[in-house]
């Protein structure tokens, strides 16, 4: 956890500047809007229009997800942030109510954007129970969250083009829709190409919630297919842009990331012009304070730039996501997922020992021996994952210490 | 009809680890043998799998709840054997989270529980709504859910034999007992693993709600690994208070006793008491004596 004395120079001009604006408006009125910002604050809060919802939201939005803490919805509201992302499987559902509960004491729902998610998982294979289904989903989440509707529902968890076409929960979110349940649909998705292009092709989607952080640079599929879907009119909000930093950096970034890899990362994210805002999940007072300052200023600061520039980081951010879609490309039949997980302890958490376990459970003749080092590999990651490159970091510590 | 027992032979990862399912593996893997040991036949209703189980880590479990598992990975989970099954009309999920540890388990499944539900006496904890069963054992969160006729019988007849399997401790965590009982509000504890009331200085914590008439406080113990980190905690408060609201030292309340107001956490008291910093949010006009209550059942 970051402590005060590592914030970087920015943070210590924008933090106390934020809570002493809020200090002092706070003595005479319970909640501050962003148009009442102190005349202390530097630049107005950046918004951009979600495609053509005729919605304009601040770049910064929160995810709910990680804070059961109404005191951190209260204070994001007070900073500016005006859009809020819950889903029905958060908490079981106590996330929707924590929400609903804060926006409804504050009385500020004609002041925000509230999205939630439904999942389709476990639904019958028959669109007429699936779509009654679905809707008693939505239903319950309103219910839990105390409103009459909600701004924008998602599809929740859409990871396959069949997923996105179908007509269960399609035709659910038309009738939502229609009958005021929701003002817009869209879908969610971690499986961005396929399932982004069919959002395109069935135009009946307003919103796409998906994954964009700084692991996917040269990943130009995935950018262009956003860029293609935003220019088509679907209002694009991005999730997982600080990757897992702080949350559970351990698993897909190096260790000690700094401070200034939040807002680095954020803006990242934030620098695509077709991203309308992003949903960082945090779940601590400072961090909200840490990640909204990126709100108002999207400009990389020097150290920001320092840290982007750091091959060693871009190098273990590209994280195998464990899709499993390399393996078939492999002419040596070797066990690439397994092995990119071998590599993340080995590497990553320096976990020798597990690295060896992992290593050691490949079947005979799919595992680093059987590797040619041939390229072919590489083109078929999807999250570009220098893979022969992290099987050559493997061979190495091979040499010196995973085996012996 | 493959039967549970062959499926979680071969049982695989969802993409996530499609080859962990070799016998060398399985062999080194204590989890795989404890999972296949609670779904082993007979079960209730002679219930039969739909499909292979799957069985998720700490990478793979967004494939299977998206977001939601954030707050699972906060609670340092292990492993979820996740199993479709169908008795004559009706089908059963069943959900098998392995935890860190029982404050962990008991953590997440505080987390997803309402106070409002109809609560049942199996495991450390637990409680049934309609087509669904929630229940917390040892280091394990349990989550049944169900459809068709007769699911709810079904579930509860599934919740017990798991239970029975799962074996290990059916007890919520030392220190809830040890607080007052008076005023509490039942199944209102929590167990916060990471960032309670937003601060990560606080962490870990345990939270349980008090009521007196209508108003509600909550209490927040947040546990230190000595007096002087207790401290040093208490100091960081101050500070945060200080800087969004008003805060004043105040004595009667104790060691290191403070009264703070803000517009987040809204008005509190709080004092020390040695490894242990003592926070009651939203007092009521006798906060000061459940302050006090509080502090001297701390071991």
């Amino acid at each position: 956890m970051k402590n005060e004395k590592n914030w970087n120079r920015r943070e210590f001009i924008v933090k106390p500047i934020l809570w002493a604006g809020a200090a002092g408006v706070l003595a005479k009125t319970q909640l501050l809007s962003a148009s009442t910002t102190p005349a202390s604050a530097p630049t107005p809060i950046l918004q951009r229009p979600l495609g053509k919802t005729g919605l304009s939201l601040p770049v910064v939005s929160m995810g709910v997800m990680n804070a059961d803490v109404p005191g951190l919805v209260r204070r994001a509201y007070e900073l500016g942030i005006r859009h809020f992302d819950t889903a029905a499987v958060y908490q079981n559902g106590r996330n929707e109510e924590m929400v609903g509960r804060v926006i409804k004491e504050m009385g500020v729902r004609d002041k925000v954007v509230i999205a939630t998610k439904q999942t389709s998982r476990n639904h019958s294979p028959i669109t007429a129970e699936t779509k009654i289904r679905f809707i008693e989903g939505v239903e319950a989440s309103l219910k839990r969250l105390q409103m009459d509707h909600v701004d924008i529902l998602y599809h929740h968890a859409v990871d396959s083009v069949e997923d996105a076409r179908a007509e269960g929960q399609i035709e659910a979110l038309q009738s939502l829709k229609k009958d005021g349940k929701t003002r817009f649909i869209g879908l969610s998705t971690h499986k961005t190409v396929d399932v982004l292009n069919e959002a395109i092709r069935l135009n009946v989607f307003d919103v796409a919630l998906v994954m964009l952080n700084c692991t996917m640079t040269h990943d130009s599929g995935v950018l262009k297919t956003i860029e293609k879907a935003a220019k088509s009119g679907i209002g694009i909000v991005a999730m997982k842009t600080q990757a897992g930093g702080t949350t559970k950096p351990d698993a897909k970034l190096p260790k000690a990331l700094p401070s200034v890899s939040q807002t680095a990362l954020l803006k990242w994210a934030l620098n695509h012009d077709f991203v309308t805002t992003a949903i960082p999940g945090f779940s601590t007072y400072e961090h909200l304070e840490q990640d909204f300052s990126v709100a108002r200023d999207l400009a990389y600061t020097h150290e920001e730039e320092q840290f982007l520039a750091d091959k060693v980081f871009v190098a273990n951010a590209e994280f195998c996501q464990q899709c499993g879609e390399c393996r078939q490309d492999c002419p040596q039949q070797v066990d690439i997922p397994v092995l990119m997980r071998s590599h993340m302890y080995a590497v990553q958490y320096q976990n020798i020992e597990m690295a060896r376990q992992m290593v050691a459970s490949v079947a005979p003749g799919r595992g680093l021996d059987a590797c040619r080092a041939c390229e072919s590999c590489v083109a078929a990651c999807r999250n570009t994952v220098h893979i022969g490159r992290k099987i050559a970091q493997l061979k190495t510590h091979e040499a010196s210490q995973l085996f012996t | 009809m493959i039967c549970v027992a062959l499926s979680l032979a071969t049982m695989h990862g969802q993409n996530a680890q499609p080859h962990l399912g070799t016998s060398r593996t399985q062999a080194t893997d204590p989890s795989r043998k404890q999972f296949a040991n609670f779904l082993r036949e007979p079960l209730p209703g002679n219930a039969r799998a739909q499909a292979k189980p799957a069985l998720y880590n700490p990478e793979s479990l967004y494939q299977y709840i998206d977001g939601g598992a954030d707050i699972y990975l906060l609670y340092d989970f292990k492993n979820l054997l996740h199993q479709d099954l169908k008795s004559g009309a009706a089908e059963v999920t069943v959900d098998i989270y392995e935890m860190g540890t029982t404050e962990d388990a008991f953590g997440i499944y505080a987390a997803e529980r309402s106070p409002g539900y109809k609560f049942v006496t199996i495991g450390a904890q637990g409680y049934q709504d309609k087509g669904i069963l929630n229940f917390f054992q040892d280091h394990y969160y349990v989550k049944l859910s169900g459809s068709g006729a007769s699911a709810d019988t079904l579930l509860d007849q599934f919740a017990r034999i798991l239970s029975g399997r799962i074996g290990g401790t059916k007890t919520l965590p030392a220190l809830l007992a040890k607080l007052p009982p008076g005023h509490q509000v039942p199944h209102s504890q929590q167990y916060v693993r990471k960032d309670p009331l937003g601060h990560a200085f606080l962490a870990p914590a345990y939270i349980v709600s008090y009521a007196q008439g209508k108003q509600e406080s909550k209490l927040v113990v947040s546990v230190a690994n000595n007096p002087q980190a207790a401290k040093s905690r208490s100091e960081q408060l101050v500070k945060h208070l200080k800087q969004s609201g008003e805060c004043a030292s105040a004595p009667e309340l104790g060691e290191g006793g403070l009264r703070a107001r803000n517009n987040y956490e809204g008005r509190l008291i709080a004092r020390t008491r040695g490894r242990y910093l003592i926070l009651l949010l939203n007092p009521s006009e006798n906060g000061a004596e459940t302050l006090k209550a509080v502090a001297q059942s701390l071991p």
